[in-house]
């Protein structure tokens, strides 16, 4: 061979082997061509904003879906990845609250019931086509005609045209629409305002009108009513100097902590506490012409110290109340939560209302023309009447729509039996639920971003509900299901536009998809007082007895409303704002009565009581009174106590409980360290106020860095934050967070990029503080690091590279505020939840540090965007996830370069601070301390 | 020792073939010991596996405690280390002589110790497939190492430590892996003779071999402050109360000189009795290396005290409740076994006739390497649980993959060390030789 053919050989074989090697099947993506553009103005990258309607508790707010193209499973396809308030929607004003966050978890479920399915004759279920459990519903109402025997339709909380279209199928197929079921139905509330006002409704409260405000038991930010509308006007109402708020519980609420004085309470004792109130304030301020006086004169007198000796409140504080409420221009009353839900819960309501009368501001601040749309629904005495008709064998066929009453009632219902007892039982629902399992045939819902609908959450306004995306899977709207039934050729979408357009025209209609609701305008309502009912109501009410014991008290969750929402994994993984226990149940006790029966958290007791015991771990909180125990309701299976017959409401209290310690210590995940704060310099410095230590010059090594057009900061009001985890759910699903369940918690292992943190001040009052990166100028996090994975960005953030990070730890381990979160497994969502992951943002794998950076893809698109237009990123025009939902604004963004930027003039604040300040790490984080006022003793 | 009635060459050789002996084919036990090494080493390595394939999750470490048993192997390594190079360089410029009987075990000591120690970075990484990103080196990204971070000076101080360490090990035994070439056969001749590097103890050979040896003994003497000052930096250069303080890196470097000492004592000891080596390792020599071992635990004691005076009149609120946590708090009961091995224990040193009883004096190694590792994994974790921010608290257990992987370490070490006692001199020949000639 010479030379030449040896180098051509060469060439050839060295050549086939480059070709032959390239391309690696594994790592290869499909690209798909654009040639035949996706529907709509879809552009890859550029998200759309669709406005709907949030289902996922009866408050109904407005919710904008954010949704992205993306590639899933081979699929390019549009899919929501957010989803967050619409800006200024009359209930939520552009905000969600932690469960409306994590609405997606409901959507991408794994638990969604995918296929039709009926049980056969074995009892199993098995899958089955629309048309056969159509047709087997078909029969099922033939045979129970034939039979002589009643149908039922009893569902969730409906309102607007879905109500209408089940009444014109219940009236067309001679079914009985029952009342229907919500656990929390303010029986008591709708009958006291039926009683005083001649209106079984639920107000609306202006809480941002007044100048006081008192809660007796209603927690206004965790479950009553409309939580995320009560945030956000009870942050205006603070704006007023003068405002204050006494809250009057006898558990622990999140609310309670976050009033400016909270005062425990005895159980039952509210109406002697209100009775006393009606007297003083009519002693201090003498009004004329009301007809109420003459009721308060017929009241049972206490004195002072009676009603100090039976409420369990001091004297003085009774006296500050009752001078601070007679002083008020605009006081608001607002009763409800677990003070209305006891035997002399409906006393407490009357009196409630009959205070606000007196006042005379009812118009103003309860405003009955936006009333909620609370009429249909029902109590737990309609519960016993169905139970009734059961027992006697004459249903027919029974449709249950959109809840869980089997895991909600309590077991003395013995619901899961009773609805066997019908001949047929359909149950309607997107989730696999205890209910579900006992009917007879399931059909499938599609969730509310799958399918047109309406909702009317109150007097005068109407939310749109749409599609954000196709059914994944074979499920139907029930509006489409119930047209089926009506053998009504038409869809569901259909029959809501024939109507919208009736009603408000096609231009309105337009104008009303595109904003996702619409206000009309609603006839004022001036309430008048019903004398003589109060007046007899009044003179036979009875006197509280106090023969219980210790109170077993079951509590709403903020997580999971009355336990619908228990069903979304994100609520877990955030702990409650209060105990900070992510998962599993828990019992609060207070730290005298932990001491009495020698128990440290975690310590499993059990509890008992007639015919109920149960099992859990405890948690010391303090603030609880001694002779109650608390538990959310939501983690136990209900006990029930008893029904007022008057009203429908149930207790929610189990009185004569016994506590035994078991010995166990079970593992608990209490994410909180210590809530003792001890002057760390996390909560506001109470020396010198207003002093910031770290404004002071600093020898530094290292040049300061420059930062040109941007030095982006936050400033957070403490005020404000209500410790509700808004933020905290958002920022998950913003920057794919992974959820890492429950051994992953006690292992101290959480992911969350922003967390509550609850300390006791130097009072013991409860504060939150909301921390998250600090984003430091002199930040230790970045020296630290071997590889320039953390470093200082131009624009002053903390970056991190994640594709640089090698997972050395220092970073978290040097960072005071401990906010970095490493990846110690491959978190993966499971599947389909995956589906929701932001495609602005990658998915992170095992030994990677990861951290806040203030949304850097917000600001990213932000800046781009004013790139095009060849200008800087205006003030507002970046809201980072969590600052966008917060309902009290207590989070402000944007640039501390920029002086006119509102976060710059926060930070010019007296009350601003750092946190940790002495350490000179020179935060972009403003923390704005509380005013005074909860500072006193 | 020569005695006073034997000819220098008569003495010579009977040292060589003495020294050499234990070159001899290994008994059953011998196999046994380095097989159980090996199989810890394994394990190790295979652990390592797992965790690098499921992620640093197997492991107990958690948020806030990032670094726990790796780091505190790591810096007892590293720690271990030091006395090789103290007692052959440091001393050897000093003319201690008691020195030459120990510093041929001292000096493998500290070139396996230091191996061991390199693996730990690795190990704690979180992708330890890119480890090799902590080096500078030029890449077409134009990504650069951060030279303001304590772990790229580790990167430096432990690289460069290893490479003078081995360089002083090797240049120290060629005139004996020479006489060892005298005395081998067949394959293993040859390999003697490659490393023996043509050494024919020539006088202008020896000339330059001392002038090399000063050299390189005094390029190893800062080595010996600067490596595990380095290391401690790692800790005082964070501002974590209980790392953050300037007395870390005399208090390290101490406290490795400290440990290494006993790392000595707990190989050469049984070293000893193996070989029947007592002939040259003689009590004497044992007695002024404890001295060595009560220095040091007095100025790591005194280190103890100052830390916590400091915070104590320092008066820092996250220093004295640190320092409160740590006597007191979740780990108080490593932190009084440490108390008891490094401060109280080697206080018996004082006394003349413990110093100079071997079996005490192994005890007494036993239980400072304990003590140390405990003192190290006490500043890590208990620093780390309880920081700053009161809701960030936590505790850190260790997990199997942990203990396996020291357990590993502990296994590669001894295998090294095994077979270090069967390839290469376990003495320095020569300068016992030369020892008895003075």
């Amino acid at each position: 061979m010479d030379r030449r053919d040896f180098l051509k050989i060469l060439g050839i074989t060295s050549g086939t082997m480059m070709v032959s090697s390239c391309g690696v099947d594994k790592a290869s993506e499909k690209i798909i061509p654009y040639v035949i553009p996706p529907d709509e103005d879809v552009y890859p990258g550029n998200p759309l904003f669709l406005n709907t309607t949030c289902t996922e508790c009866p408050a109904n707010c407005g919710m904008q879906v954010e949704i992205n193209e993306k590639v899933y499973h081979d699929v390019r396809s549009l899919y929501p990845t957010k989803l967050e308030g619409i800006e200024g929607h009359p209930l939520n004003e552009g905000t969600l609250c932690m469960r409306g966050q994590a609405g997606l978890f409901r959507l991408y479920s794994p638990d969604r019931i995918q296929r039709t399915m009926m049980r056969h004759d074995q009892g199993n279920f098995r899958v089955a086509t629309w048309k056969e459990a159509l047709t087997r519903i078909e029969e099922g109402l033939n045979r129970a005609k034939q039979d002589g025997k009643k149908n039922a339709y009893f569902s969730g909380r409906t309102t607007g045209s879905l109500s209408e279209l089940i009444d014109r199928f219940c009236r067309n197929k001679d079914i009985e629409r029952l009342p229907e079921f919500e656990v929390f139905s303010y029986a008591n509330i709708k009958r006291a305002n039926e009683m005083v006002f001649r209106r079984p409704q639920i107000p609306k409260y202006h809480i941002e009108k007044a100048d006081f405000l008192l809660t007796i038991g209603a927690d206004i930010f965790e479950t009553h009513i409309s939580p995320v509308s009560h945030s956000w006007r009870f942050a205006r109402a603070r704006k007023n100097e003068n405002f204050s708020w006494y809250h009057v519980e006898p558990n622990l609420s999140l609310t309670g902590v976050q009033a400016t004085r909270r005062l425990s309470l005895r159980p039952r004792s509210e109406m002697v506490l209100l009775t006393f109130l009606l007297q003083t304030v009519l002693e201090q301020n003498e009004r004329k012409n009301n007809p109420g006086i003459t009721i308060v004169r017929s009241l049972p007198n206490y004195p002072l110290d009676e009603v100090s000796s039976l409420t369990g409140i001091s004297e003085t504080d009774l006296r500050s109340l009752a001078t601070s409420f007679g002083n008020a221009k605009k006081p608001l009353v607002i009763a409800g939560g677990v003070s209305t839900a006891h035997q002399l819960g409906l006393e407490v309501a009357v009196l409630t209302s009959l205070l606000q009368w007196i006042m005379a501001m009812t118009d103003e601040l309860v405003d009955f023309s936006q009333a909620e749309s609370y009429e249909s629904i029902g109590t737990f005495k309609d519960v016993e009447s169905l139970n009734e008709q059961l027992d006697q064998n004459t249903m027919g066929v029974l449709f249950i729509s959109r809840m869980d009453p089997v895991s909600m009632l309590p077991a003395v219902f013995k619901f899961s039996r009773q609805i066997k007892k019908a001949q047929l039982t359909v149950g309607l629902s997107d989730h696999m639920n205890d209910t579900v399992r006992e009917c007879d045939v399931i059909l499938p819902l599609s969730h509310s971003l799958e399918s047109w609908g309406d909702s009317q959450p109150c007097r005068g306004l109407t939310n749109v509900i749409q599609p954000a995306i196709d059914p994944q899977y074979d499920t139907r709207s029930e509006g489409d299901i119930l047209l089926q039934l009506l053998n009504n050729e038409s869809t569901y979408k259909n029959f809501l536009f024939e109507k919208w357009n009736k009603n408000y025209g096609d231009a309105g209609t337009k104008e009303m998809l595109k904003t996702g609701y619409r206000s009309d305008p609603v006839p004022k309502v001036m309430v008048s007082f019903n004398t003589l009912a109060v007046s007899s109501f009044v003179r036979h009410m009875e006197k509280p007895n106090f023969n219980y014991g210790v109170v077993l008290c079951l509590s709403p969750s903020i997580r999971s409303y009355d336990g619908r929402s228990r069903d979304l994994k994100l609520m877990q993984e955030i702990p409650d704002p209060l105990s900070t226990i992510s998962y599993g149940g828990w019992i609060s006790i207070s730290p005298l009565t932990a001491e009495y029966f020698r128990l440290k958290d975690r310590d499993e007791v059990e509890l008992t009581a007639q015919e109920f015991s149960l099992k859990l771990p405890v948690k010391v909180q303090k603030h609880l009174s001694d002779n109650v125990v608390m538990v959310q309701r939501d983690l136990i299976p209900v006990p029930l106590t008893a029904v007022d017959h008057r009203s429908g409401e149930a207790s929610w209290y189990v009185p004569n409980i016994s506590l035994q310690k078991t010995g166990v210590v079970l593992p608990v995940p209490i994410l909180s360290g210590s809530m003792e704060e001890n002057h760390r310099g996390i909560l506001p410095p109470d020396d010198d106020h207003g002093h910031r230590h770290d404004d002071e010059e600093h020898p530094r090594w290292y040049p300061e860095h420059e930062h040109k057009d941007y030095r982006w900061g936050m400033a957070i009001d403490l005020e404000s934050c209500i410790g509700c985890n808004a933020c905290t759910a958002a920022c998950y699903v913003e920057n794919n967070i992974p959820l890492v369940g429950l051994k992953e918690h006690l292992n101290g292992r959480e992911m969350s990029w922003i967390r509550i943190q609850p300390y006791y001040d130097a009072n013991d009052n409860f504060e939150f503080v909301p921390m998250m990166c600090q984003q430091c100028d002199n930040a230790p996090c970045e020296p630290v690091c071997p590889v320039y994975a953390s470093y200082h960005n131009p624009e002053g953030l903390n970056v991190q590279v994640y594709n640089r990070c090698v997972g050395t730890r220092y970073c978290s381990n040097n960072c005071p505020y401990k906010v970095r979160r490493f990846n110690w497994f491959d978190h993966r969502l499971v599947e389909p939840l995956d589906k929701m992951y932001n495609p602005a943002i990658s998915v992170r794998g095992r030994g990677i540090m990861e951290k806040c950076t203030f949304c850097i893809q917000r600001i990213r698109a932000a800046k781009d965007h004013a790139k095009d237009e060849n200008r800087l990123v205006q003030d507002g025009e970046i809201i980072p996830a969590c600052a966008q939902t917060c309902p009290t604004e207590a989070i402000t963004f944007g640039n501390m370069k920029d002086t006119e930027s509102r976060v710059y003039q926060l930070a010019q604040s007296e009350r601003a601070y750092h946190a940790l300040e002495e350490l000179g790490t020179e935060p972009a984080v403003n923390y704005l301390g509380k005013r005074g006022n909860n500072h006193e003793a | 020792m020569k005695p006073k009635d034997m000819k220098e060459p008569e003495y010579n050789q009977r040292l060589e073939q003495d020294i050499l002996q234990a070159l001899k084919n290994p008994s059953p036990f011998y196999w046994v010991a380095v097989f159980t090494c090996a199989s810890f080493f394994a394990i190790g390595l295979l652990t390592w596996l797992y965790q690098m394939l499921k992620g640093m999750g197997v492991a107990g470490i958690n948020n806030p405690v990032g670094w726990g048993v790796y780091i505190t192997d790591f810096v007892f390594w590293v720690g271990i280390a030091h006395s090789g190079t103290l007692i052959s360089a440091v001393l050897f410029l000093f003319r201690a002589k008691f020195r030459n009987v120990f510093n041929r075990s001292a000096e493998a000591m500290t070139v396996f110790a230091v191996m061991t120690a390199g693996l730990y970075p690795l190990i704690h990484l979180g992708r330890s497939w890119f480890f090799y990103w902590l080096f500078p080196y030029p890449n077409q990204r134009q990504l650069w190492v951060n030279f303001q971070s304590p772990l790229i000076w580790d990167v430096f101080a432990v690289s460069t430590y290893f490479t003078i360490s081995a360089i002083f090990w090797y240049v120290g035994m060629v005139p004996d892996v020479a006489i060892v070439r005298r005395y081998a056969s067949g394959i293993g001749k040859k390999i003697y003779s490659i490393l023996s590097l043509g050494w024919s103890g020539s006088k202008r050979q020896w000339r330059h071999y001392t002038r090399l040896y000063i050299f390189l003994a005094a390029f190893a003497t800062p080595l010996v402050i600067s490596v595990h000052s380095v290391v401690s930096w790692d800790f005082a250069m964070s501002i974590i109360p209980g790392w953050h303080t300037t007395i870390f890196a005399p208090y390290f470097v101490a406290g490795a000189i400290f440990s290494g000492t006993a790392m000595v004592l707990t190989l050469v000891i049984p070293m000893m009795k193996i070989f029947r080596l007592e002939r040259y390792i003689t009590v004497d020599h044992f007695d002024k290396i404890a001295k060595v071992l009560l220095f040091t635990s007095l100025i790591v004691t005194y280190s103890y005290l100052v830390e916590f005076s400091l915070a104590f009149y320092g008066g820092h609120k996250f220093e004295e409740s640190h320092f409160l946590y740590r006597l007191l708090g979740d780990y108080r009961y490593l932190y009084w076994t440490m108390l008891f091995c490094n401060s109280l224990f080697p206080l018996t040193l004082f006394i003349r006739r413990l110093r100079r009883s071997i079996a005490f004096l192994f005890i007494m190694s036993l239980f400072v390497n304990v003590g140390m590792w405990l003192e190290r994994f006490v500043i890590i974790v208990s620093a780390l649980a309880k920081d700053f921010d009161p809701y960030n608290w936590g505790i850190y257990i260790p997990r199997w993959p942990e203990v396996a992987i020291t357990l590993g370490s502990f296994g590669m070490f001894f295998m090294f060390f095994l077979i270090f006692t069967k390839v290469l001199p376990v003495l320095a020949i020569t300068e016992i030789k030369e020892e008895a000639v003075e």
